[in-house]
């Protein structure tokens, strides 16, 4: 599936418009604005291709036993990766809590990929779950570099009244997170800019909180639904990072802000940061997804989830949109629990909550040369 | 080098929270201002690429963006989050710990 409607999109990575923001003439800023759409684009899959060519040079470390195989390595908050192997599989638990959350957090998500969905590890041919942690000093960050996941400690370096962040193994669903970007790598390979970008973080989001749910078996109704819970100190006001029942009311908080995520298009957010906002407007297909799966009812990694998992494995590309994944969804929904099932009308149901219509035009993003002039200081 | 100001911006992220802040270099307290200086006299910053080759498409990584400015004189450079020069590790560390001191008096 691909699909080249390149000139209507809004695509701008944020490095290429800084430069000309700061250092073009008027001119060029005007040539800019013209060509964006085509320009942009072109650039951002030629980055990504080469990106996805580098990694795929190495083979990738498979597991001995051709099926699961983690091992956790301390990067003792430096920066070279991968760091001195500190649990391998089979071995008893550390006395390194984050250590046992990498490794716990891995397992269970390489289950839940291997029981549910039929699928062997992130390549689906047995590749070794790495993971790094204690990465630098005051990251609170966590990530996919491609090969493994590397995961920081947080605000550690800070006086404890001045933490936002702690660790950030803690949040078994940041876990199926990194792991899924993993995933998607090898099959969607949605390109992490603008609406693919957003997709690809949605599909991270719908696992990694299935893996939360499957890990200690809740209904939809159970579930909190919650991105990141516990990852906030007690200084922030909030209860996670993200929320896919309630976009945009995870946080509200003095010194971070406000969650940004919309939960309906009608809020898109056009920006340049971010790459294009993939974490803000991620929250529109993650509320589609809780709708489906509320509509369903269960468990959601069974139906709901399947069907996104299919999705994600035989139906989007690179470039796929919103309207596409919403039309793929519920042709995958129609394929696994027949057309017109109550499934498939869930699929249909959850992504028109969120103001896409199955067979709908592509919306044109509202707003999008707006936000470019006032980005480019000419508006 | 000669340093008056710095704005400093931090975007992407697994949560995806923008940290941004822009500082006089004479309010920063003298170790802290003399070491600023020296990781950018270090990295020859005036002299770095407006853009570093960065881990854009690598997902839920950050991406910054430092701007000096001395006088009438100013130069932007745009960074991933794994720089392979030490020094420019170091800066982001510095920068990433100012910026978030300097929310919280806010
Ligand atoms: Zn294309
Ligand atoms: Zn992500």
């Amino acid at each position: 599936m691909h699909n080249h409607r390149h000139s209507l999109e809004c695509i701008l990575p944020e490095h290429m418009l800084e430069q000309i923001a700061t250092k073009g003439s008027d001119a060029q800023k005007q040539m800019a604005m013209d060509n964006i759409s085509v320009v942009y684009q072109l650039r951002a899959e030629r980055a990504m291709r080469a990106s996805l060519a580098d990694l795929f040079a190495p083979t990738m470390p498979r597991a001995a036993d051709g099926g699961k195989e983690r091992i956790i390595y301390d990067v003792k908050r430096g920066a070279s990766l991968p760091g001195t192997a500190v649990r391998r599989e089979g071995d008893p638990a550390s006395a390194d809590v984050a250590v046992n959350e990498a490794y716990d957090g891995s397992g269970i998500t390489y289950d839940l990929y291997k029981e549910v969905y039929g699928r062997n590890s992130i390549n689906n041919n047995a590749m070794r779950l790495d993971s790094s942690v204690h990465y630098r000093t005051g990251y609170d960050n966590a990530f996919w570099d491609g090969k493994q996941m590397v995961y920081g400690d947080g605000d550690e370096n800070l006086p404890a009244e001045d933490r936002l962040f702690n660790r950030f193994t803690i949040a078994i669903d940041i876990i199926g997170h990194e792991l899924t970007h993993g995933v998607t790598q090898f099959e969607a390979k949605l390109v992490y800019s603008q609406q693919p970008g957003a997709l690809n973080e949605h599909m991270s989001d719908v696992f990694g909180s299935l893996v939360k749910q499957y890990q200690s078996r809740q209904t939809t109704t159970e579930a909190d639904w919650i991105i990141g819970a516990g990852l906030f100190t007690p200084n922030v006001n909030g209860v996670g990072i993200r929320t896919m029942k309630a976009p945009g009311s995870a946080y509200d908080d003095p010194v971070l802000g406000k969650d940004p995520q919309p939960a309906h298009m009608k809020d898109y957010v056009n920006t340049p940061s971010d790459n294009g906002g993939v974490h803000i407007n991620s929250g529109i297909p993650n509320h589609a997804f809780y709708r489906v799966a509320m509509e369903i009812g269960g468990y959601a990694w069974e139906k709901a989830g399947m069907i996104w998992y299919v999705t994600l494995r035989d139906k989007l590309g690179e470039n796929s949109n919103f309207q596409q994944c919403a039309d793929l969804s519920h042709q995958a929904a129609g394929e696994l629990f027949g057309s017109g099932s109550l499934e498939q009308q869930a699929v249909k149901n959850g992504w028109s909550g969120v103001g896409i219509t199955i067979g709908g035009e592509t919306p044109e993003p509202k707003g999008c040369l707006e936000a470019t002039l006032r980005f480019l200081g000419a508006a | 080098m000669d340093v008056e100001r710095i704005k400093f911006e931090r975007t992407g992220g697994f949560a995806g929270i923008r940290l941004a802040a822009d500082f006089d270099v004479s309010d920063l307290p003298d170790d802290l201002s003399q070491t600023l200086r020296e990781l950018l006299d270090a990295l020859d910053f005036p002299e770095l690429p407006a853009k570093l080759t960065g881990n854009e498409s690598v997902p839920d990584s950050f991406t910054y963006i430092i701007t000096v400015e001395a006088g009438k004189w100013h130069h932007t450079v745009i960074t991933g989050d794994a720089p392979e020069d030490k020094n420019m590790q170091e800066l982001l560390e510095l920068l990433n710990r100012l910026a978030r001191k300097k929310i919280k008096k806010h």
